[in-house]
């Protein structure tokens, strides 16, 4: 009886109708004449079905829009704005809206004293494509200078919406828009002043001068302030650093007599780049202020943002430590979370074992959620005062053991990791903590990893042993997930201790009785590894894993191409990454999560950049993986296999120059593929059949590559990036080095720059000349990770070796020489001889690749500083002769 | 709707609200038309007689621009997708549904079809060229599943509109070209008329309101 009442509860009375009875029902719009009272209920039902995620097909959903439409015949007030509701949701399932332009417009242009006029404005605005909005546009221009705030409101949200389909129509409006700010209505200013932002937002001095126009105290919506002040942070944001034109604006909101404006403005200032601390210190003033407020409301949004701002600028937060202590009885728990939190992060050394044991106190209290956020702050301060790590470990795992979801737990053992990792006096302690956590833990996920970090960190601490009953008593009790994590871990002690090995052997040949497949292989495996050294190295000392993205990328190639099952999957062709760089690239994507993550918090309009940047900062690999895809699109050159390397991007012109343009070149099994991304930063051209013509310097150099097609871009609009592909076959697998002479070539359109309009006519046929392309061996050449660059380079033995000498007169020290040859050969350094200690004279340099074709190729250069410049021995080895030659002679070259 | 009337429609003397279809080739006046019939111009105008050879074009009609039309009414635009208006005529209350003529909206007259107890069809007289057209669409609407079966069946009023303008058609020859008389199912009427200045509409009208009337 309970459950089903509750469910009733969420849905009322709709809680059994389902969808086919529901259209069934709306046949009742076919009636004549209408029953107005039936259909306004069938209209409830369709849009509760369809807010309840009820997905509508395609002809469903035109058939029931063309029945409503049927319902304008009737002239019930009520029935008519549910019909605007159902169209503005059907409007993007169904097909053929449009059918309902010209009722709607009717509607809207009629009496001034129907009440409807403004629902079938935004109604109608939902129907009209880029086709029909001619029809409307007269319309709507005049009633956004309409004198009913609504019908006015209504109007320019619509041009909002509309803008997004076609700018050039609604830029068109912006003097009637301009009026509409100076509308009675408050809600009517807001969405003037949204709109007008809009068509304005990509001229700097336009912005600059509607913020100043409308700071004085026209407007009357706190909203269009807020609005303002959020206008006034991105102008400042794409300033330079250091100039702040609009500070004395902000700070002059923080007076205003609304606290959203306020509290707005204060945020603004807080969030400001490099803000200094007498610029926060009216803001802080005013957001402590709020603290005492008595609508909670604002006490929550002052202590969040003072705790985000307390990770930043602490002492600028530490005047209103005395506030928020008094918060942290606060009634409302979350803000009491916030308060308490942010006390620890402003806080001093003295006062955080009065803060653990408060924290302690209300832990129970509060929701999940905020004891993750609780456990982070603690996390932090961990980190800042390392000498009060027991207490935190006690603490931690105090509430380890409470009770608490997935997320909670895994938040507190990912704080213990980081306390292991970064202050390593606490390891012991942290281990035995985590020892005890697994023998009752309830998520298979958080034991594997604590079981993993045990493997890892376990053996190196000076009681290893005892942990070795932890880690058997899970291959005992557990399930079959965690008893193959613990088979793992057992075998990296019997690897890493010789002393304990052979009693670990005991442990494992038990193990090889186990129900669980997965559990008996690994044993049987780490057995035979743990007698021969060579093979312990190898597989469980080697830390390094391979590029996941690249390696999924090959998988799935290989599987595709039926011509390769004949023979194994080459691993060889995937790039390999060490611990430290996985390390690096996971604390970057932490930080680029984040980044992610706060814009939601801060302002959504800085969402798009932020994608931008952590775009940008993807990993090579990651890049050539998107090239990949990127071709494997375009007919033309999906046949050309497997993509062996992309290098990176090379400017071939100026960045401020008329038309932008960079090279990837991609490497193939016979082709080398010239990718040319161009932008257009003329807002007055267009260019049409845009190629790009490359011509060798040299003929002899040329002639081993054999042009095969270009793929021009056949319009390149204004700042639209469009690309050419120049395909060049290598016949037999050549490998030549080549310089190209690169020029633009394509014809030259003028057009509208307001409304990209192009002019009639031919255009004019031009060409533009950028920077030379070069290819070079390094192209050739994939980086590649080995384990182990001795016993591989004795293995591969003198008889595989090309030795010659040179003489970089072009360098001056080691550490330039070195650069020098990675960029030259492209190859990835070993056994960390890629760092030079400062003032060496001399250096030993490793570095290992596979050229194209799938030769390993190794190499060692000797470089020693002498005579003019830096000395260079360069050797390499590798079973195709003609491969280590052609790496030393790069040197040369 | 008084009280009165609703005891006359609820016991079937009066047949009241009844729905008008109004179709036709874009650009042939439907909704001109329809402006016509919500504001009928005054009687004062003179009238002519279409139905005598219209070929001497001695005194033709001036072709009243759009300026002639009462003030309060919007311009004529093309419609897109369909409206509706609803004018009291005799003892009739209609309903029209005035539908685009546009190419890209004929499919979705048949969604209508059903509500239709009368349909209006409008063709450009003085456009020869295209009544191969009309016509096609014009059968291709009374083959109709909906319209074919209805019963009683729907009533063909075919207006052939501006016929004021010189080298129209006449309605002999627009009811060759269509080959309205084929039509063997239902009545129909073909009045020529001139949406702009009202000249025929009544006619077509009484004829529709009376076949409408006689429906019960």
């Amino acid at each position: 009886m309970g459950k089903k009442d509750e469910d009733a509860g969420d849905s009322g009375h709709f809680y059994h109708i389902d969808k086919s009875t529901v259209l069934q029902e709306a046949r009742a719009f076919n009636e004549t004449p209408i029953n107005a009272r039936k259909c306004r209920v069938i209209l409830t039902k369709i849009v509760f079905l369809l807010y309840q995620s009820e997905t509508f097909h395609t002809n469903e959903a035109t058939e029931t829009f063309f029945w409503i439409t049927k319902l304008f015949q009737a002239q019930d007030i009520p029935l008519r704005q549910m019909v605007y509701l159902l169209i503005k949701e059907l409007s993007t399932v169904a097909d053929n809206v449009f059918i309902g332009t010209s009722s709607l417009m009717r509607d809207m242009t009629g009496k001034s004293d129907v009440v409807y006029r403004a629902n079938a404005i935004r109604a109608l605005a939902r129907i009209t494509d880029t086709s029909t909005l001619a029809t409307i546009e007269r319309p709507l221009k005049q009633f956004i200078v309409d004198k009913q705030p609504n019908v006015s409101s209504g109007a320019l949200v619509s041009s909002l919406h509309l803008f997004n389909a076609n700018k050039e129509a609604v830029r068109r409006w912006a003097n009637e828009v301009q009026e509409a700010v100076n509308n009675k209505g408050a809600i009517t200013q807001y969405h003037a002043l949204g709109l007008l932002y809009q068509i304005r937002q990509h001229d700097r001095m336009a912005v600059i001068k509607l913020v100043q126009n409308y700071s004085k105290g026209a407007l009357k919506s706190p909203l269009a302030y807020c609005m303002l002040i959020r206008y006034a942070c991105k102008i400042m944001e794409d300033e330079e650093a250091g100039s702040r034109s609009l500070y004395e604006l902000l700070e002059g909101w923080l007076r205003h007599k609304h606290d959203m404006v306020v509290y707005e403005a204060a945020r603004a200032i807080c969030n400001l780049r490099d803000v200094s601390s007498t610029e926060l210190f009216p803001a802080v003033t005013a957001l402590q202020l709020m603290l005492v407020n008595h609508k909670t409301t604002l006490r929550f949004a002052a202590i969040r943002t003072l705790n985000k701002l307390a990770l930043t600028h602490p002492a600028a937060v530490f005047p209103c430590n005395l506030d928020m202590e008094n918060l942290i009885t606060d009634p409302n728990r979350s803000v009491a979370t916030f308060a308490i939190t942010t006390l620890l992060k402003t806080g001093n050394e003295a006062s955080v074992d009065r803060l653990m044991k408060q924290i302690t106190g209300f832990m129970g209290e509060i929701s999940d959620e905020f004891k993750v956020i609780v456990i982070e702050a603690i996390r932090s301060l961990c980190l800042k005062f390392p000498a009060k790590q027991s207490l935190m470990l006690n603490f931690l795992s105090n509430v380890l053991r409470d009770e608490g979801g997935y997320e909670y737990k895994r938040a507190i053992v990912e704080a213990i990791f980081d306390i292991v990792h970064h202050i390593p006096e606490s390891k012991e302690f942290a281990l035995s903590h985590l020892c005890e956590f697994i023998e009752d833990c309830e998520f298979n996920k958080l034991a594997v990893r604590i079981l993993h970090l045990l493997g890892t960190e376990g053996p190196k601490t000076p009681k290893a042993s005892k942990y070795i009953r932890y880690i058997y008593n899970r291959v005992i009790l557990e399930n079959a997930t965690v008893r193959a994590a613990a088979v793992t871990a057992l075998a990296r002690f019997a690897v890493q201790l010789p002393e304990l090995r052979e009693r670990v052997k005991v442990l494992l040949t038990r193990c090889l009785d186990d129900n669980e497949d997965e559990v008996r292989d690994r044993a049987i495996m780490y057995l035979r590894i743990i007698e021969n050294e060579d093979l312990c190295k190898r597989y469980v000392a080697n830390e390094s894993t391979f590029n996941w993205a690249s390696l999924e990328r090959n998988l799935v190639h290989y599987i595709n191409d039926d011509s390769a099952h004949s023979q194994p999957f080459d691993i060889s062709s995937t790039p390999m990454t060490t611990r430290d760089q996985e390390i690096a690239e996971k604390s970057r994507a932490v930080s680029a999560a984040a980044e992610l993550s706060a814009p939601s918090l801060r302002r959504p309009s800085t969402a798009g950049t932020s994608t931008a940047r952590s775009g940008q900062a993807a990993s090579s690999g990651d890049a050539q993986a998107g090239y990949a895809a990127a071709i494997e699109k375009i007919p033309q050159l999906s046949q050309l296999g497997p993509l062996f390397k992309s290098s990176s991007p090379i400017a071939l012109t100026e960045s401020e120059t008329e038309y932008v343009v960079t090279a990837v070149k991609h490497i193939f099994n016979q082709h080398v593929v010239f990718q040319f991304n161009c932008r257009n930063t003329l807002n007055d051209q267009v260019l049409e059949k845009l190629n790009i013509i490359l011509k060798p310097l040299d003929e002899e150099d040329g002639d081993a590559l054999v042009h095969e097609t270009s793929i021009p871009i056949s319009q390149l609009v204004y700042d639209v990036p469009g690309t050419v592909y120049v395909v060049y076959s290598r016949p037999g697998g050549a490998c030549p080095t080549a310089t190209f002479s690169s020029a633009l070539h394509f014809f030259v359109k003028d057009c509208d720059p307001a409304t990209g309009e192009v002019d009639e006519g031919e255009g004019y046929e031009d060409e533009y000349q950028i920077e030379d392309v070069e290819l070079v061996v390094a192209d050739y050449v994939l980086p590649t990770y080995v384990v182990d660059f001795k016993r591989l380079w004795e293995a591969l033995g003198e008889a595989a070796e090309v030795v010659e000498t040179y003489q970089l007169t072009n360098v001056a020290t080691i550490k330039a020489a070195v650069v020098n040859l990675f960029q030259v050969l492209g190859m990835w350094p070993c056994d960390g001889s890629e760092v030079v200690p400062e003032k060496a004279t001399t250096h030993a340099l490793l570095m290992s690749g596979v050229y194209v074709g799938g030769a390993k190729v190794l190499s060692r250069c000797r470089m020693v500083i002498g005579g003019e410049g830096v000395t260079v021995e360069v050797a390499a080895r590798s079973k195709d002769e003609s491969v280590a030659r052609t790496i030393v002679d790069a040197v040369g070259a | 709707m008084g009280l009165w009337s609703t005891f006359l429609t609820n016991l079937g003397f009066l047949r009241r609200k009844v729905c008008v279809l109004i179709i036709g080739l874009d650009n042939s006046g439907k909704t001109t038309l329809v402006a016509n019939f919500l504001h009928p111009p005054p009687p004062s105008l003179p009238q002519k007689n279409f139905d005598s050879n219209n070929t001497d074009n001695a005194s033709p009609a001036p072709s009243l621009p759009s300026t002639s039309q009462p003030a309060s009414h919007p311009p004529i635009v093309p419609t897109v997708g369909f409206s509706l208006d609803r004018f009291n005529y005799q003892n009739l209350h209609i309903t029209v549904f005035d539908m685009s003529g546009q190419g890209r909206y004929r499919p979705f007259w048949e969604h209508y079809y059903g509500d239709a107890d009368g349909v209006v069809w409008v063709i450009d007289s003085s456009d020869a060229v295209r009544i191969s057209v009309a016509r096609e669409e014009l059968w291709r609407t009374l083959a109709h599943g909906e319209i074919k079966h209805r019963t009683p069946a729907a009533p063909v009023l075919v207006f052939a509109n501006k016929a004021d303008l010189s080298g129209a058609m006449t309605a002999a020859e627009c009811t060759a070209a269509l080959g309205l008389d084929a039509i063997r199912d239902r009545n129909w009427n073909i009045v020529p008329s001139c949406a702009i200045t009202g000249q025929g509409v009544a006619k077509g009208l009484d004829w529709l309101a009376s076949e409408l009337s006689a429906m019960s």
